[in-house]
Order: C-alpha cells, then structure tokens, then sequence
C-alpha cells in the first residue's frame, strides 16, 4: 500500500486542530519525580526566615509548594557562575526566581508562557520607551510606572546588588538576569504562589486598568463582571482543574477567556493565544501566531502572507527561528469561542463576535487609518520634526489611538457600553474633528488640502462634514420647519 | 645585728645591668603599648590617602555614628586584642605599608576600587581565622537584642557554628560579593562605568601591575 502524503496545508490544519483542541483539559500536573525538590539545606532557611521575615515565610507555610515539601532552597538555589548568585548562609542563591527557575518544575507552563505578549510586554516597548518616559517624563517614572507592568531589565551590578533602578520589579515581561522573560509572582505572587490569586481579576487589573487599557473597568461594567460580583463565593477558585462549565458556571474572569480550560479546550499559559485583533495599535490587525521550532512565537498581521512550515524567519530581536506552526486568527477566533460556547449558544456568540469586529472595522476605517495617513504625510513632507511628542498634534494623535481608541476597542470586546461609546468612540470622534484635523491642517498649511482633506474625500465616512444645514435636535436646537 | 648583704654574684656591674635592664623592660614594652594604641588610631591609618576610601564609607555606617556615641575605631576591630597579638598584627600588616611604597597606586581612586576586592577577601579571612574576636570586643552574642522582634531570638537560635563575619560582612565598608560568587569582570565594567572610562581599561590597570 503506498504511504499517505499529507499535504502541507492538511498537515498544519491538522497539527493545530490537536494544538487547539488538546485532551485532556486540565491543569498540567508537575512531572518531575518529588527527589529532585527538598533541598537538605531548607529547614535551615525556614527557621530564621520564620523570624526574619515572618511574612514571607507564613506565605510559604500556607502555600501548595509548602504542602508538597518545596522549600526555599529548591527555587533560590543558584550556579556560583549565574550572574545574580550571591553568597548566603553558606549557600549560594539568586534573589530572583525566573521562569526558567519555575521551569524546572512547571515546564509546560515555562514553554506556554515563552514567546507570548506577556513573556515580550518589555522587549516590545524597550525601543519605544525613552519618547515617553525619559523625553515626556523623567527616568524616575519607568522603575515606578512603566516598567512595573511591562517589566525591567533586571541589571546585576559588579558588586552582586540588583540595580535599584531595575529592582525590585514584578513587570509581566521582566527581562531577568538569566535571560528569560517573564515574571511569575506578577500574577502568583511571590510565597503564597496562589493558583485562586491568579484566577481572580484583581491579579490582572494591576496593570490592565486606566486610561490605555481600562480592561478593570470595563469588565466592572460589563454583565460578564456583573454576575462575578454578585456571584464570587461559588467561583471554585481554588480548584486543582478549574474547568469552565464543569467546575464553575457562576461567572467569567479575565483568566476563563484568556488562558483557562473550557470544555475541551485547554488552558494556556500564554494570554494572547485566543485573540484575534491587535486592539492596543493605530490601526487595529486581524494577527497570525507563527510558532517556532525553539518554542518562540510571534504575532504577525494576517495581510502579510502566512510563512511556511519549516521555513526560517527573521523575529523581532534580531534571531532567525524555523516556523513550526501558524495559528490563523480564524483559530484564534475557534479557541475563544469554545470558551464562550460553555454558557452561550452558538449563534448568540457568533452574533457578538460579529457586533465587536464591526467596532474595530469601523474604528479602523473611519479614524485609524485615515489619522495615520495624514500623519505619515506631515511627516514625509517635513511639517513635523521626526522627534515624538515635541509638537501637540502628537499628543493628540497618540491619544487617539493608544488611549481613546483603545478604550473604545476594548470596551466592544468585552461588552462595557459605556466604554465602548462614552469613553471610547465618541472620544475617538470628537478628538478626530476637534482637535486632530485642525491641528493637523494648520501643520500642513498650503498643503493642507492634499495632505489631509483629500484623505478624508478618499474615505465616504466623512461625507456629512460636506453638508453643513443638518440641524439636530440634539443640541436643544430643533430643526426648522420644512418651508 | 647582722648586715643585710646582697649576695656575692650581684656585683655592681649586675647590679647597673638590672637596673637598666628592668627600666629598658619597662620602657620597651610600654613603648609596645603606646606604638599599638597609636597605630590602631584612625589619624594613623588615614595617613595614607588611600585608607581615605575605607574612611569614608566607614563613617557612614553604625560603627562610626552610634547613638550612645560609642565608636569603633579602625584598630578597634582590624587589630588583636593584647599587645602581643596587635604587635604581631602590626608587624603582619607592615605589608600593607610595604605594597602601599612600592606597590600599585592606591591612593588613586580607580586603582583602588580594582583591587579592593581582594581586600576585602583578605580581611574576611582574618575575621574568620579569629572567629570574629575583635567583634566581640563589644558584642557579646548572648547580649545581643536588637530592634526588630526577633533578632534576639536569631542570635540565639540560628549562630550555632557561625562566626559574627559569616553573616555580617559588608557591614562597614563598599559593597564586596563573597569569594566564592566574585566576579572580575563584572566588578572591572562596574569601576569603568562609575569613573566613565572605556571598556578594557581596567584590565590594561590591573595588568600594569
């Protein structure tokens, strides 16, 4: 009998129908055989840490790690050649616990985390960052703002000290002296290290919260946040599985959608693996997840062309990775709705995907691109210097991206109304006509016409600022009788 | 009544040879005392430029600012109690004086910093071979209660076979890491980065030696 050739298109489509919808869906028990933690040399830290520093150490009592003989040396021990080793008590151990640490341990965890937009939440804005926090700010608000969710570049000083301006920092994408990314006590905690913690929103809304990404709010707001307050002592949190529709029905929180098991979905450490959209950009894209051979991943929008299995690919920090998969967003879409389908029907969840792609559809058309072309214009022409932030209209064109159209995006994507209109789009409008198109003329001057009047003709959304005699009752001012 | 008489060996030549002999005694070893007191002072120590860095780090800390004014000076912990020990401390730490002649340039703050480490080492080393004994000079463990709740308890319940220096170092003086997770040239870009000199030029210092 000849052998099957697969095709290489089946074969993917094949490889991510089992990605997508592994058995079985259940929290990952650890693997490695229970010798390889108790440290012999922990008893003696727990005896004068119970002392030292009380709290850490009841946190560590209280803790699973506690219950299953985990003790202090099994994730601080360190090599005499880490860069961050330090002497202590006769031991040598690293103050930092990286996921390469946790790793050791909790390996699929390490691996789902690797690559994703928590794990890269710092090296995605490394470059960008000086604009805003030196130039804008000052370099004392990234250790205090920026860098306490995106994380820091832990810097290991000559003298073995953690650079006070890098550390301490629970920044979801801590570049850490190891070399790894990420920082599992940004959700975990540090000695607890509590699994009902991380499922609550409260360990989200630290940073997915305020004016760029009012996800806290908006949740609040919506009826998903509406039945989890009403509803919060039946959450199961505590769980060992924390199966959506088998071990809880009363509500959904951040971690239900974005990395929990649903049904026969299984649940992810990396939080971006379910969205379709890039909602935090100028112009909103439809993205593939490419997925590499050494476990990296990278987002890349859907109107480039998909690369190839087995072919290398240029990544953001310089590497070359072999593709080992693609995630279309239309699997994207299927993972996240397998979630929703566990309280909602079908057409139900099918009619609100389609309500949310029509708001960034329109924010995409109607503003994003449009702004974007009118800037790219005064830029090319020389009207603005290519320095950020040192002309208002940047201001204002960041903020109606990054801020106001962020929250309108976010706030049709998880159903808070107000969000979505109020605090969003209208914003969105009203910055567009108000502000940005003024400024933007009166930088553009002469050319004001070709640079930004002739990409609004270009686009039919704009047309009603051509009819001037619309009145409207809406500001008190009724329309005239019909003569 | 018979005349106390000085017996038939004590001549007077042995006689003077006692006498001076005794004075000589006395003297020399009062000499011993007040030579050890002297060069344990900090003015002595701080004669040489170099000791400077040591000093000002020093009066930052506990042992130069206490509250009950109790201070601690540089012999007080670096030089043995008696004055055998502390004159063969001194006659040990000659040496120092010796490298600081004809050795690198200590007195120079980079050439400083680059070879403070092994220092640091070295007086870490004779805290230990000594079991902290200058430490206990003043401290003495049992008595020890501390400010926080449990560091009376730490002491007493947690310094089985330690020495005051396996935990307290880094105490008094800059910041060194432990012999055993030093860095060179960690600790060589971190000089460079502080006094803004290129790359390699620690090196090139250190090997000039």
């Amino acid at each position: 009998m000849p052998p099957v050739v697969l095709s290489d298109s089946f074969r993917r489509v094949l490889f991510l129908s089992v990605f997508v919808l592994a058995f079985p869906a259940a929290a990952e028990k650890v693997k490695l055989d229970p010798s390889h933690w108790g440290h012999e040399a922990g008893d003696a830290c727990v005896s004068c840490h119970t002392k030292s520093s009380s709290g850490l150490a009841q946190q560590w009592q209280d803790s699973a790690h506690a219950a299953a003989g985990v003790n202090c040396m099994d994730c601080h021990q360190a090599e005499r050649a880490d860069v961050d080793a330090i002497e202590h008590e006769g031991q040598i151990i690293a103050t930092i616990v990286s996921p390469k640490d946790c790793g050791r341990c909790h390996a699929k965890e390490f691996d789902e985390q690797q690559g994703s937009v928590h794990a890269e939440a710092y090296s995605i804005i490394e470059d960008r960052l000086p604009a805003l926090a030196r130039n804008v700010g000052g370099s004392a608000m990234q250790a205090a703002s920026c860098d306490q969710c995106h994380g820091s570049r832990v810097k290991v000083r000559g003298d073995g000290t953690l650079d006070p301006a890098t550390w301490p920092n629970s920044g979801i994408g801590r570049i850490n002296p190891d070399g790894s990314k990420g920082s599992c006590s940004s959700c975990h905690g540090r000695h607890r290290f509590s699994k009902a913690q991380a499922r609550e929103p409260e360990a989200c809304v630290r940073c997915h919260s305020g004016p760029d990404s009012p996800d806290k709010e908006i949740f609040e707001a919506s009826k998903h946040g509406m039945v989890y307050a009403a509803h919060r002592d039946e959450m199961n949190l505590d769980a060992a599985e924390w199966i959506a529709g088998r071990d809880y029905t009363a509500a959904p929180t951040c971690v239900t959608c974005h990395m929990g098991a649903a049904g026969k979905l299984p649940s992810t450490h990396d939080v971006g693996l379910r969205n379709v959209w890039s909602l935090n950009t100028p112009v909103s894209k439809r993205q593939f997840l490419v997925i590499f051979e050494d476990g990296a991943k990278m987002e890349l929008p859907s109107d480039e062309t998909a690369p190839r299995r087995g072919t290398e690919m240029a990544r953001a920090d310089g590497t070359v990775g072999v593709v080992k998969a693609v995630a279309t967003p239309e699997r994207r879409r299927q993972a996240m709705t397998l979630v929703c389908v566990e309280c909602h029907g079908k057409g139900f969840t099918e009619g609100f995907m389609r309500q949310f792609d029509a708001v960034v559809e329109l924010y995409n058309t109607k503003f994003g691109e449009p702004a974007r072309a009118i800037m790219a214009g005064l830029y090319e022409r020389g009207l603005l210097t290519p320095t950020a932030f040192d002309e208002p209209i940047e201001f204002t064109y960041w903020e109606l991206w990054h801020d106001e159209g962020a929250r309108g995006r976010h706030g049709a994507s998880m159903m808070s109304p107000n969000h979505a209109w109020w605090e969003g789009m209208y914003l969105v409008g009203r910055n567009f006509y108000a502000r940005f198109l003024p400024e933007a003329r009166a930088a553009a001057g002469e050319q004001a016409d070709a640079l930004v009047d002739a990409v609004l003709r270009a686009d039919g959304q704009h047309q009603w600022l051509e009819d001037p005699t619309q009145r409207s009752a809406i500001l008190g001012f009724a329309p005239q009788e019909a003569e | 009544m018979g005349r106390l008489r000085a017996p038939l060996f004590i001549t007077r030549h042995v006689l003077i040879a006692l006498v001076v002999g005794g004075v000589g005694g006395v003297l020399f070893m009062t000499f011993l005392l007040e030579f050890d007191h002297y060069t344990s002072s900090n003015a002595f120590c701080t004669t040489c430029h170099s000791m400077s860095y040591a000093d000002e780090s020093y009066r930052q800390t506990v042992h130069y600012n206490s509250a009950s004014g109790v201070r601690a000076s540089c012999g007080d912990c670096h030089v043995s109690e008696g004055v055998f020990a502390a004159t063969w401390d001194h006659a040990i730490g000659s040496k120092d004086l010796f490298k600081q002649i004809f050795g690198p340039d200590y007195d120079d703050p980079v050439i400083n910093a680059l070879h403070l480490p092994e220092a640091a080492f070295a007086a870490r080393k004779w805290f230990q071979k000594r079991d902290s004994a200058t430490c206990k000079r003043c401290h003495t463990l049992e008595a020890i209660q501390g400010k926080r709740a449990d560091t009376a308890a730490i002491h007493r319940e947690e310094t089985d076979g330690k020495s005051c220096i396996d935990c307290h170092y880094n105490l008094v003086h800059r910041q060194v890491p432990d012999a055993s997770t030093f860095k060179r040239e960690a600790w060589n870009r971190m000089v460079e980065e502080e006094f803004a000199l290129e790359p390699g030029t620690a090196e090139r210092l250190m090997s000039a030696h």
